[in-house]
């Protein structure tokens, strides 16, 4: 039987719940009695996106007192606050990187879940906790019961008593029995995890940030209109992105971010004529700018990341010799932030921001003399550009071949990226997701090969523009020499990409794809 | 894959249960999924646990696999520590496991769907020679075996020799422990000494003493380590376990 987490009845306090209960029980030959009381700090934690709640879970930290240095980390169902792994976890301040705890229960339950994405303080409460056992006549305990006071602890605020019923495996018939008691007294189950209360009392949404975009669309509204609404919606993701990046709380904001400004780019350059020129120049060039000052942090944000699965391709007795490389790759990371945090707080940035978000206020009511398919409805547009990007990149593939230069091949990826933002922004809103979905998966397929070719071409560079570095380091010779290996490897995996390329691209082009575009877009 | 630990002696009343019960408890504590399974008709573990030795079915239902063992299973009042509770019925699962073509692969067969559920699943057996040991004996990865070291020293080792004997090549690992011992007397150390001279590889390094604690158990109907942590006997078992973990063959 799955844990409960039950109210008492309004007007009846924690302690005259369990009273109660106490006394209900006595006919069915069950006891209750006190088997622990603690006072603990606890502090919920989710991701910025709230990765655990969707999931239906909870990450709790748990301290004897504030400040106490003994601490553990427990992952819970939310509904119920029924523990499903747990771990000491000393520190508990600051962000929490589940890749950075000490391997155990609660980190191998994490790290699948929220990847690389810290967990952050949802809210701080001051429990009370009572223990009960319930017990049979044997006085073996058939099930358990603890009443929790909570107090938010900025505010102290007290929230509802919670009794938690947890039952015993192979006594379901006595737990169902206490949960009858509890319904026949009034007790009511929880409708909300505490962690949300919690959360709403703070003044809070539960639920977290997300980066989705996600914006309805009708196919015969103003193309404009659409095309403003999609950019409000990234101009707001670019917002919730902002302090994350800059406190660099998580590799994510940066990268959510990132893709925010590239979408909305993408909008401006293939929706063109349902601007003004002048401003839509001036908003382009900001745009590029601010995809220019966050370039260098995100790339050191993946070599960082990457580095464990690049050195899986040298031989195993050198992995070890790659470490004046990740020294390096760090060093150059802080630093690439630092310059990065110091744009995103300077005035252009600030100017950028609120100009923008006017600009997209009044973009409907602008004249509509210099922008000839504003008015069109926004069905027809997107479905032409689709067509029409989908056809450039079908003749840019037509004329790679393997021995072409790397360029090309990171310009046929970026019009890919183009046509993958087009078929997510619009595409599936005016056209159907069922639709779509097989020509995203498909450009999917092809963007990931090209994606690892462009990675390979990059980390080639990059290795060879640290290598000066690291040649004036301790342990210059084996690490040089591990680089070597590494190199070569990399530059194998970027030639077999290009052999995937021509299989993905066969298969993005074939006849029925054509057809589809045409049926649909076209 | 969990592993199968049996406490198993021919003779009754060597510390069999005294040992599954208390190092499936420190296995538990250790943060290890656990089950135990009261093999014996007698019931002590389950008794120890507070748990009624009843199963839906009997043991009948049990070998045959006709209901879900899952379902079988009680909860102790210790975190990740279960049971499979004896039944009265055990007497007879000679007979029930006779029924089978292939009688002494049973246990197995009831235990395959927990493998993935626990990581150590002790056998607290019941003392004799007969279907049910044999079938332990196919089923367990090692066998626990307690010795009093005051028995006549020939008989003692008799007793292990046709053990080793009768565990064929690619039987469970056998690990003997001196149980009950008494070190003021110098018959037990003395036969301690020869058996460990004469079984070198077999003979485990801790040993459980004769202690209150031990024979007290059955009255508090608890672990030594919940009632006298820190006692001789409480160290005994903890030293026993680390002991065994260390010498389980690595699978």
């Amino acid at each position: 039987m799955d844990d409960e987490e039950l109210l008492p009845p309004p007007g009846m306090s924690g302690t005259a719940a369990i009273r109660a209960l106490a006394d209900a029980l006595t006919p069915d030959a069950l006891t209750l009695a006190e088997t622990r009381f603690a006072e603990t700090v606890r502090v919920y934690l989710d991701t910025f996106d709230g990765r655990l709640g969707a999931a239906g879970l909870a990450a709790v930290h748990t301290r004897d007192q504030p400040g106490s240095p003994s601490g553990r980390l427990a992952v819970v169902d939310a509904a119920t606050g029924a523990e499903q792994a747990g771990q000491p976890w000393p520190t508990g301040d600051g962000p929490l990187l589940a890749v950075e705890l000490e391997p155990g229960p609660a980190r191998a339950a994490l790290l699948p879940i929220v990847d690389v994405r810290a967990l952050l303080a949802l809210a701080e409460l001051d429990v009370q906790a009572t223990a009960f056992a319930v017990r049979d006549d044997l006085g073996k305990t058939v099930a358990r019961i603890a009443l929790e006071h909570a107090r938010m602890r900025a505010t102290g605020e007290a929230l509802a008593a919670r009794l938690r019923l947890q039952g015993v495996r192979g006594y379901d018939r006595e737990t169902a029995r206490i949960a009858g008691r509890a319904r026949e007294l009034g007790f009511t189950v929880a409708r909300r995890p505490l962690v949300e209360d919690a959360v709403v009392a703070d003044g809070g949404s539960p639920g977290g940030t997300s980066s989705k975009v996600g914006v309805e669309l009708l196919a015969n509204q103003r193309s404009d209109a659409a095309a403003a609404a999609v950019l409000r919606r990234l101009l707001e993701v670019i917002e919730a992105n902002l302090d994350g990046s800059i406190a660099d709380l998580d590799a994510e904001f940066l990268h959510d971010l990132r893709v925010a400004v590239r979408r909305s780019r993408a909008v401006l350059r293939e929706l063109k004529t349902v601007f003004p020129p002048r401003e839509l120049g001036h908003f382009r060039a900001e745009l590029k700018w601010l995809q220019g000052i966050t370039g260098p942090a995100r790339d050191h944000d993946v070599y960082v990341l990457e580095f464990d699965a690049m050195r899986e391709l040298v031989p195993a007795g050198i992995r070890d010799d790659l470490d004046p490389v990740m020294r390096v790759l760090k060093d150059r990371r802080e630093l690439a932030h630092r310059t990065m945090v110091r744009e995103l707080r300077s005035e252009r940035m600030m100017r950028l921001r609120r100009e923008w978000d006017a600009f997209l206020e009044e973009l409907v009511a602008a004249p509509l003399d210099e922008r000839p398919q504003a008015q069109q409805a926004i069905g027809e547009l997107a479905g032409m550009r689709i067509a029409k990007v989908y056809r450039r990149i079908r003749k840019m593939g037509r004329a790679i071949g393997p021995d072409s230069p790397a360029e090309e091949y990171h310009e046929i990826r970026k019009k890919g990226k183009e046509l993958r933002y087009l078929l997510e922004l619009f595409g599936t809103p005016l056209f159907g997701a069922e639709t779509v979905k097989p020509m995203i998966k498909s450009l999917k397929s092809l963007q990931d090969v090209l994606g690892r070719h462009q990675d390979r071409e990059v980390q080639q560079a990059t290795l060879r523009g640290i290598a000066e570095q690291v040649s004036g380091m301790p342990g210059r010779t084996a690490a040089l020499m591990a680089m070597g290996v590494l190199l070569e490897h990399l530059g194998q995996d970027e030639i077999a990409t290009r052999g995937e390329f021509a299989e993905q691209f066969a298969e993005f082009t074939s006849k029925e794809r054509r057809a589809q575009v045409k049926d649909v877009f076209a | 894959m969990s592993r199968v630990i049996a406490t198993y002696n021919i003779k009754g009343g060597v510390g069999k249960t005294s040992a599954a019960v208390n190092l499936a408890y420190l296995a538990a504590r250790d943060g290890h999924r656990t089950l135990l399974w009261d093999l014996d008709p007698q019931a002590a573990s389950t008794y120890l646990f507070r748990i009624r030795p009843k199963l839906k079915g009997g043991s009948r239902r049990l070998v045959e696999a006709r209901s879900e063992v899952g379902e079988l299973i009680k909860g102790t009042d210790f975190p990740r520590l279960e049971l499979l509770p004896a039944d009265f019925s055990y007497r007879h699962m000679d007979l029930a496991l006779d029924h089978f073509k292939h009688p002494t692969r049973r246990l197995a067969r009831v235990l395959a769907p927990l493998q993935d559920e626990y990581d150590f699943i002790f056998l607290d057996c019941p003392p004799s020679i007969s279907l049910v040991s044999e079938s332990v004996f196919e089923t367990a990865d090692a066998l626990l075996v307690p010795i009093i070291p005051a028995t006549l020293s020939s008989r003692t080792f008799d007793q292990l020799s046709r053990l080793v004997g009768q565990v064929r090549d690619g039987g469970p690992q056998v690990l003997a422990f001196f149980s009950m011992v008494d070190v003021r007397k110098s018959l037990h150390r003395e036969v301690m000494a020869r058996v460990r001279a004469a079984y070198p590889g077999l003979m485990l390094g801790a040993s459980v003493p004769s202690a209150d604690e031990v024979e007290r158990m059955g009255e508090e109907r608890t672990v030594v380590e919940e009632m006298a942590p820190g006692g001789r006997a409480s160290l005994a078992y903890q030293a026993l376990w680390w002991d065994v973990r260390r010498r389980l063959r690595t699978q």
